[in-house]
């Protein structure tokens, strides 16, 4: 008997890709002899009726490959083998493995085929290929009919199991097409979700007694052929059931087809692709057929259905498709929609997008395209990484930025990457808006940060591009690459000055963490300053903590273990502690003679004021600085996004910081973030970021004038605060639930010349003025003060002197309980 | 032939990575530890509150070696590991009775 199930190797590898489904038939068709033989001599004898021998699996489906398992069911007419049959069904079994087969084999009734078992759907999935090969015919078309009915009762039932068992097979599998080394039969793309297609649609034919019309599903034919050539090459290579493309099979293949790996697997992804958005729609199909709560759920949720957009178990659908093509911006409010809801884009949507793809195209590449907003809008609604992945995956991403295409389906080889660059991007950005909803007690700390981040949205948009960089420099060199690539998209986009500012500096240092975790010494005096220097502020810390949280997370699932993550967390600290330490830091000091006023105006500001300001704000200051020299004090209230901004220019004086804090309590401002710069010449420089509960400024518009006027007496002392208050209702205390503990730590350890006072406390309206004013009748001068707030709760942080001195411990007790006292409401 | 175990600090790992591969050392194994020997642990304080680092994130080397090379490699990765100060990390020596090969069962140092 001949080898039949050993590959033979064409004089040239590529034979395997000419016509792989003919190869797998012939192959399939010498064990379909081998196999009938072996029944004849071994098994005929023995039980001329009453057995029949028929192909499983993908013997079966006649797609037998070199080092697959040969599937075979010997069908009996009922339970229990007698000794006899048993002797020869040994001797038939033998006979295969001699000839070289690894035979994988059942003993079943008609019965057991056509019973439902939960705990072994595989059979029922395996018998859907199921073909005669030798025995008992008549058995065999009792098994068909016995089939047919067990199908016409349970085939929804076993399409969601299949369903379940693709979903569970995925998250083995990494979750994604897009792995570096992938698994072509079991990961998403790979056989078993071309098999997949197949077997559902077999199904559904089943359930409606007839073969279902043919759709418009692509034509997945090269995509199989693709596949088949390829894994009967992994097992002729490695001489087994392997199916793993290594980076070493990749440089192999593509030296074969002259090209270089990269290209070669662009192609892979690109049929794995198509695959795996059919076999998406398959389930869609499956999902959407079910008869669950969750439907009822899911149409409960069509309610949020607008003007634009109709949302059906789900999915997203145009209400009219049609004004695509005069309004294509309606195809970046679909993706917000979907970012905003979090529900996915309709299989028929995206076609609808295609069909558009022209017009899309065209608006997205504009010159200068200005699409901030819209952009933003889509990268601030919170499921935003779904909302860029259907833009991925509908191909508006790469219409969108152009920097994006060469970063799709780009392998970069390393030992820890897991994934390409795009799906890396994608998975980072999901991980850091995960942050937002985590309960994971192992990540809180960051999560933590992440709440308190102003504006996720340019972390997010950061992220976006950090890596694209890769698809034109190797190694560090992309950082800048990537850099530039952002720049230039921000330009073309129209994002304002400062937000561009933000991510180059977080794509510029998205390695900077990283670096510190890996290579320098945590304890070293010169690991602080370095940290606080990449970081900037400690907003920017912030920022740069949580991307590179999410930028190492996604690099591959265990990449972030808990020991890193703790690593991660004590740079975090270090940095944090240095950027908090603000009257050690180093001061801008102007060494010409002859200064400018520019020059006079920062002169021992700290340093920090330069990195946190643009120039077109510094400008801004030092205006407002000419303006104060008339009446010793400028003021600047101006409203932004959500909330205002006062500026305030004066010189110096005791108790000032709780006199403006008072001022803007009498007016119901709440004070949500402060900070004041000092320079050499007494002149301070105080920012105060507030809201207006109870929208007094937005309703009469004068109340800002009377505010600045206000600020102006306050602050030269013209108009005594405590007035100002006492006509003002007492604040409503919050409920018991939102109340926050209050706590007061001193630290006398991070100043050479002053005592760190930390704050935490419930946040309300004159809480500010309350703790300053404390400070100040305590005898103490408040040098420095960062005010922090996040939803409800007030993060003050003072840096005080006692007549130039630390406080000392009686001093210390003394304030504490006086703090403690005025956080209360 | 002896088995080598050094915990060092993990900003040294790339050094001695590299100090190691220059001598033809390329084989080791590497976890992710916690411990402390005399560098004991310290306090943190974050917003008020107080974090107790009693343990501090280590490396630990393992790698197995010829006998004749035992003092060439622990010098290398001492000097390699080495920034002078407390918590640095220690390298441990033991015997090792036998190294087989998986694949084709080679034995001894052959092995290696």
């Amino acid at each position: 008997m001949t080898a039949a199930n050993q590959p033979c190797s064409p004089p040239d590898p590529r034979g395997f890709w000419d016509s792989p489904a003919d190869a797998l038939v012939r192959r399939t068709a010498a064990v379909d002899w081998i196999a009938s033989e072996s029944f004849r001599t071994h098994l005929e004898p023995v039980a001329p009726e009453g057995m029949a021998l028929l192909a499983v699996g993908g013997f079966g489906r006649r797609e037998l490959f070199p080092h697959s398992d040969v599937d075979l069911l010997l069908l009996i007419e009922k339970q229990g083998v007698p000794e006899r049959l048993r002797t020869a069904i040994s001797a038939f079994l033998q006979s295969l493995w001699d000839s070289n087969l690894r035979v994988s084999h059942s003993v079943r009734t008609p019965v057991d085929c056509s019973a439902l078992d939960e705990q072994n759907i595989e059979l029922s999935i395996s018998l859907l290929d199921e073909r005669y090969v030798a025995g008992d015919r008549g058995l065999h078309a009792k098994l068909g009919v016995a089939m047919a009915r067990y199908l016409d009762r349970q085939a929804q039932a076993l399409a969601g199991h299949l369903c379940r068992l693709v979903r569970e097979r995925h998250a083995k599998h990494g979750g994604s097409i897009y792995q570096l080394e992938p698994n072509i039969k079991e990961s998403p793309g790979g056989l078993r979700d071309y098999q997949l297609i197949a077997w559902l649609k077999r199904l559904r034919d089943a359930r409606h007694g007839r073969p279902g019309p043919e759709d418009d599903a692509p034509d997945l034919g090269p995509a199989r052929d693709f596949l088949f050539g390829l894994r009967t090459y992994l097992h002729y290579r490695a001489g087994r059931d392997s199916n793993t493309l290594t980076f070493e099979l990749q440089d192999e293949i593509a030296e074969l087809f002259g090209t270089g790996p990269a290209r070669w697997m662009r192609r892979y992804y690109s049929f794995a692709g198509g695959i795996a958005l059919e076999a998406l729609r398959a389930i869609e199909t499956v999902d959407e057929q079910s008869n669950s709560l969750l439907i009822q759920f899911r149409d409960w949720r069509s309610r949020v259905s607008n003007a634009e957009f109709r949302v059906s178990r789900e999915r997203v659908y145009f209400r009219l498709p049609q004004h695509l093509e005069h309004d294509p911006a309606m195809a970046l409010r679909l993706f917000e929609f979907v970012g905003r809801h979090g529900m996915h884009v309709a299989l028929e949507t995206v076609r609808r997008l295609d069909r558009y793809a022209a017009e899309l195209k065209r608006y997205l590449s504009q010159r200068p395209a200005p699409l901030w907003a819209a952009v933003k809008a889509i990268l601030a609604t919170p499921h935003c990484a779904l909302a860029l992945r259907a833009m991925h995956e509908t191909g508006v991403l790469a219409d969108l930025f152009p920097e994006w295409a060469a970063a799709e389906c780009l392998v970069i080889r390393d030992f820890y990457h897991r994934y390409t660059v795009d799906e890396h991007t994608l998975r980072a950005i999901r991980i850091l808006e995960d942050l937002g909803t985590t309960k994971d007690p192992a990540v809180k700390h960051v999560a933590g940060l992440y709440a308190e981040i102003d504006r996720p949205d340019l972390v997010t948009f950061a992220l976006l591009f950090h890596d694209l960089g890769k698809a034109l420099k190797e190694g560090l060199a992309h950082v800048g690459a990537s850099v530039e690539l952002a720049a230039a998209a921000m330009e073309r986009l129209g994002t304002p000055e400062e937000d561009r500012r933000t991510v180059v500096a977080l794509i510029e240092h998205h390695l900077a963490l990283s670096s510190v975790m890996n290579s320098r010494d945590l304890e070293d005096p010169a690991t602080a300053p370095f940290i606080a220097a990449k970081a900037g502020t400690l907003e920017g810390l912030k920022q740069l903590t949580v991307l590179t949280f999410a930028d190492i997370s996604a690099v591959n699932p265990s990449a972030m273990s808990p020991w890193r993550m703790e690593q991660l967390w004590r740079v975090y600290l270090i940095g944090y502690q240095e950027l908090t330490r603000e009257l050690e830091s180093d001061r801008i000091h102007e060494s010409g003679i002859e200064k400018t006023g520019m020059e006079e105006f920062l002169e021992g500001f700290p340093v920090r004021y330069l990195r946190k300001h643009s120039a077109a704000e510094i400008d801004a200051h030092y205006q407002l600085e000419q303006r104060s020299r008339e009446r010793g004090v400028a003021v600047d209230i101006r409203r932004e996004s959500g909330f205002y901004r006062l500026t305030l220019v004066a010189r110096d004086r005791p108790a000032l910081l709780s006199a403006i804090a008072g001022a803007m309590a009498g007016f119901g401002m709440n004070i949500l973030r402060a900070e004041g710069f000092a320079n050499r010449r007494g002149t301070i420089l105080d920012t105060f970021v507030f809201e207006d509960p109870h929208r007094t400024l937005e309703l009469n518009p004068t109340e800002v004038d009377r505010l600045r006027l206000t600020l102006e007496r306050v602050t030269l002392g013209r108009l005594d605060v405590k007035e100002l208050l006492r006509s003002r209702p007492a604040p409503t205390p919050p409920t018991k639930r939102a109340r926050i503990s209050p706590t007061v730590s001193f630290d006398t350890r991070v100043s050479e010349v002053a005592t760190l006072i930390e704050v935490v406390a419930e946040d309300r309206p004159g809480l500010l003025y309350a703790l300053s004013s404390a400070i100040t009748s305590a005898g103490a001068n408040i040098e420095v003060v960062l005010i922090d707030t996040r939803a409800h709760k007030a993060i003050d942080v003072f840096y005080v002197t006692s007549e130039g001195k630390k406080l000392d411990a009686a001093q210390q007790a003394g304030l504490k309980e006086k703090l403690l006292k005025a956080c209360a409401p | 032939m002896k088995k080598i175990e050094a915990i060092i600090q993990p900003f040294k790992f790339d050094d001695v990575k590299e100090a190691m591969k220059a001598i033809g050392i390329d084989g080791m194994t590497v976890s992710e530890v916690r411990g402390h020997g005399r560098q004991k642990g310290h306090k943190e304080v974050y917003r008020g509150q107080e974090y107790e680092v009693d343990l501090l994130p280590k490396v630990k080397l393992e790698m197995v070696i010829p006998d004749a090379r035992l003092e060439e490699v622990v010098q290398t990765l001492t000097r390699s590991a080495r920034t002078g100060k407390i918590g640095d990390g220690k390298v441990f020596v033991y015997e090792v009775a036998e190294a087989v090969r998986i694949r084709n069962d080679d034995r001894g140092e052959s092995a290696l």
